[in-house]
């Protein structure tokens, strides 16, 4: 068997998941056609798409900003020009998982914030419930619209040294990145023309269509044009970019919390021809900041009275307020019992085992074995925060120790997963870097829908295993075969 | 149309006038500075231009050249420099920037990427300031250009052209009236024929003017070509008619009770002036006749921020 110049150099690490190199020393079947297909252009070509690539990025301004010492910076999500593929088999089984998790964790979040079933059948601790700053009293008893509170999630998904599928963490709040999945997709159509329809690739595209039908269907006011709007930070949020370019996508007036009004319990937009009344809100603003009145008083993001116009059923947020406790890496731990209990199923996926360290056994095993653990804050993001026993000094070790046990509750451990390795195009040349998955699932009233792909983050650095973009993190194109 | 949107259009396009006119103004007396042989003053143009509560600051630069068309353009500190200027208006467009065309969008980017780069603050300063001023000129030709042809013939052109004209206006009266002001101080200079012609010079005025009046510099030609003269693109009769013109295309976009307000404000503002000439102003002291018609300016701004940017 032939294989190109770019293959044979390509040296697979050792013990990690390949997701091209497969066991016989072969390229896996579903990354033939694109090894084909780069094998035919010299890595001057390739050094051209990849200028080709980073040219269209910038002046489209696809721009994320990272704030250092007070100045923000506005950079350039980077992008590896080949293809992450997941093939229709590996697809349908991480589909039917979301699916099944998801509907799990919907049906949690429910009955945390109505009878408690879960708490009073002893499946989850009740400390871990109230003691998660994410859970909010204010939510008791409301009734949101179809009993949905996870409209959009963005379930992040890896893989270990066998293939085996886990779930990382699911973010259940506000998750972002869904502009890269789609932006990725245009740029790769103009990087490898005729290559997709080739491959049988499927389209992404649709994903804007089936979040603006479900928003539709949110709306309390029984009207034939409902106002739809996206609530955005503004400008000097780093997704700000992703937030204008849904609003554009789907149509919907993109507003800040000071275009907003309550009045009467009905949430109004100010408009030069006065106020109109807003039926759905798709926020991107956190919970804490989104009513002044009732969460954070400083917050200048939010509206007052917001909270109040939600509980008459006045306007649908999206997703609900108070998801935060179900993606608590705490609760976690729980979700397969979850599963258990309300579809009376096995769970499809796997948890990633997981200490928690507010358990004193639990804690002084980890302390044992720190250098096999990463150790992360419960409510943390962004990669920010954690520990990676492997990497870190003994100083650093010993600092982040006494933080845990300050508030051992807020951190949990996990064995260090060697994330699987994708091919990326490097200095004219293929080399292995690790990678996750994050499907992008939306749950409306038909039902869930996962627009198949989403975005793979990549660690672009060597060695490294944190693909988040504030830590030096890049993104592919995902494509799932037909 | 969201309140906010309207109002970001309204004040990004303000910002760019202002830097126009400014631009204009510093090239004209930088190269009047070189023309003459008594110490030049740059004190009106910083009086005109520099941002409320400056004196102290702009009093120090001390009529150098050099340190003022910094103080002007590439200025931190001063908050009407054309830097800081260009700044608020781009952090406008991004504000609204999926009601934008994506050329004007990318225009306006470029524009703020010129101002702050650090060698326009460094060829101010060893070079050629008016080769300096020139580049930055034509970015602006180049947004007013580009908003012409991309731009959707909707509300949103509409608050833009209100507040270009609205700008352009106040600043024509601010000229007039520093400028004028300056003679009643110094009468000397009403037959100082460079004072006028770089008056008209730094409104674009210069050529029309020697088309129109065959006498030579006469005050009272000058004030008549930059307020009544609606042939005039920089008088004030023609902004003040374009704002009526814009404002009208907002009527069926308007709350009834919002548009009629305003129509009254602005009609009677445009009656104003239509129905005076020379010799009326000067019956009533063209200081008093500027400072008026300056008043119902802000009016209008602050009218429109009440009626349609809800800001009360």
């Amino acid at each position: 068997m032939i294989e190109s110049g770019y293959f044979d150099k390509y040296s697979p690490i050792n013990g990690v998941w390949d997701e091209m190199y497969g066991a016989d020393a072969a390229v896996r079947d579903h990354y033939r056609k694109v090894i084909d297909y780069i094998s035919g252009e010299s890595a001057d070509d390739l050094n051209k798409k990849e200028e080709l690539a980073k040219r269209l990025f910038m002046s489209q301004g696809i721009t994320f900003t990272v704030y250092n010492s007070g100045e923000g910076i506005e950079k350039i999500f980077p992008f590896d020009i080949i293809p992450r593929i997941i093939t229709a088999d590996e697809w349908a089984f991480v589909e039917r998982g979301i699916k099944q998790r998801l509907t799990a964790l919907n049906l949690f979040l429910k009955d945390v914030y109505h009878n408690q079933f879960i708490i009073k059948d002893g499946i989850v601790p009740i400390d871990i419930i109230y003691s998660c700053p994410h859970f909010l009293r204010e939510m008791y008893q409301l009734q949101v619209p179809y009993d949905i509170y996870v409209h959009i999630s963005g379930i992040d998904i890896i893989r270990d040294y066998d293939g085996t599928f886990y779930v990382l963490e699911d973010n259940l709040r506000t998750p972002s990145g869904v502009s890269y999945m789609l932006e990725n997709r245009e740029i790769t159509k103009r990087l490898f023309p005729d290559l997709l329809p080739q491959c049988g690739v499927r389209s992404v595209t649709e994903y804007p269509t089936i979040l603006y039908k479900n928003l539709l269907a949110l709306s309390p006011r029984q009207i034939s044009n409902p106002t739809i709007v996206l609530l955005s930070p503004g400008i000097y949020n780093s997704a700000y970019f992703e937030h204008t370019t849904l609003a554009r996508l789907m149509g919907v007036e993109l507003v800040e919390g000071r275009d907003l009004v309550v009045n009467n319990h009905k949430v109004f937009m100010k408009t030069t021809t006065g106020l109109q009344q807003v039926d759905v809100i798709y926020r991107r603003v956190d919970d804490e900041y989104l009513d002044p009145l009732v969460f954070n008083p400083s917050s200048m993001l939010g509206v007052a009275g917001i909270m109040g116009a939600y509980r008459k059923g006045n306007v649908a947020i999206v997703n609900a307020i108070g998801t935060g406790v179900a993606d608590d890496k705490a609760v976690y731990v729980y979700v397969p019992e979850m599963i258990k209990y309300y579809l009376n199923e096995e769970p499809i996926l796997k948890n990633v085992p997981t200490h928690q360290l507010g358990n004193p056994d639990e804690r002084a095993h980890v302390f044992k074995n720190i250098n096999t653990m990463v150790i992360k804050k419960t409510n943390g993001s962004g990669g920010y925060g954690m520990l990676m026993g492997h990497a870190s000094t003994e100083q650093e070790i010993e600092e982040y120790k006494l933080a845990v046990l300050k508030d051992p509750r807020n951190f949990i451990a996990q064995p260090t997963i060697s994330l699987s390795a994708a091919p990326c195009y490097m200095q004219g040349e293929l080399q292995p870097r690790r990678i996750d998955l994050r499907p992008y699932a939306l749950y409306g009233p038909d039902g869930i829908e996962i627009v198949p792909g989403g975005l793979t983050r990549v660690a672009l650095k060597e060695g490294s295993l944190v693909v988040n973009s504030s830590q030096g993190g890049g993104s592919k194109d995902t494509w799932v075969l037909a | 149309m969201l309140s906010r949107v309207a109002a970001s259009f309204y004040w990004l396009s303000r910002y760019i006038e202002r830097s126009d006119g400014m631009l204009r103004m510093l090239k004209i007396n930088y190269a009047s500075s070189q023309d003459t042989i008594q110490e030049f003053t740059w004190a009106p143009v910083i009086r005109i231009f520099a941002g409320v509560g400056d004196e102290e600051e702009a009093g120090k630069l001390d009529n150098n050249s050099r340190a003022v068309l910094k103080y002007m353009v590439t200025g931190k500190n001063n908050p009407n420099s054309i830097l800081n200027i260009i700044t608020l208006s781009r952090e406008n467009a991004r504000g609204v920037q999926e009601h934008i065309p994506k050329d004007l969008w990318q225009c306006l980017n470029e524009y703020y990427h010129t101002v702050k780069d650090p060698k326009i603050e460094k060829s101010l300063q060893r070079e050629d300031p008016i080769g300096v001023l020139d580049v930055l000129i034509k970015q602006v030709m180049l947004y007013y250009g580009t908003a012409e042809i991309t731009m959707e013939r909707g509300e949103g052109r509409s608050f833009m052209n209100i507040g270009k004209y609205l700008e352009r206006a106040i600043q024509s009266v601010d000229i007039l009236d520093t400028k004028f002001g300056s003679v009643s101080d110094n009468p000397d200079l009403l037959t100082d024929t460079s004072y006028w012609k770089h008056l008209l010079l730094s409104l674009g005025g210069y050529e029309l003017y020697l088309k129109t009046y065959r006498e030579g510099f006469e005050a009272s030609n000058i004030l008549e070509q930059v307020v009544l003269n609606n042939d005039f693109p920089r008088s004030v009769i023609y902004s003040v008619n374009n704002i009526q013109r814009y404002f009208d295309r907002l009527k069926n976009n308007s709350n009834a009770d919002d548009f009629r307000e305003l129509s009254f404000q602005i009609g009677r503002l445009q009656s104003r002036i239509k129905y005076s000439s020379v010799k009326s102003i000067e019956q009533d002291g063209l200081h008093q006749y500027l400072q008026q018609i300056r008043k119902e300016l802000y009016g209008i701004g602050n009218a429109l921020n009440q009626h349609y940017f809800a800001n009360s």
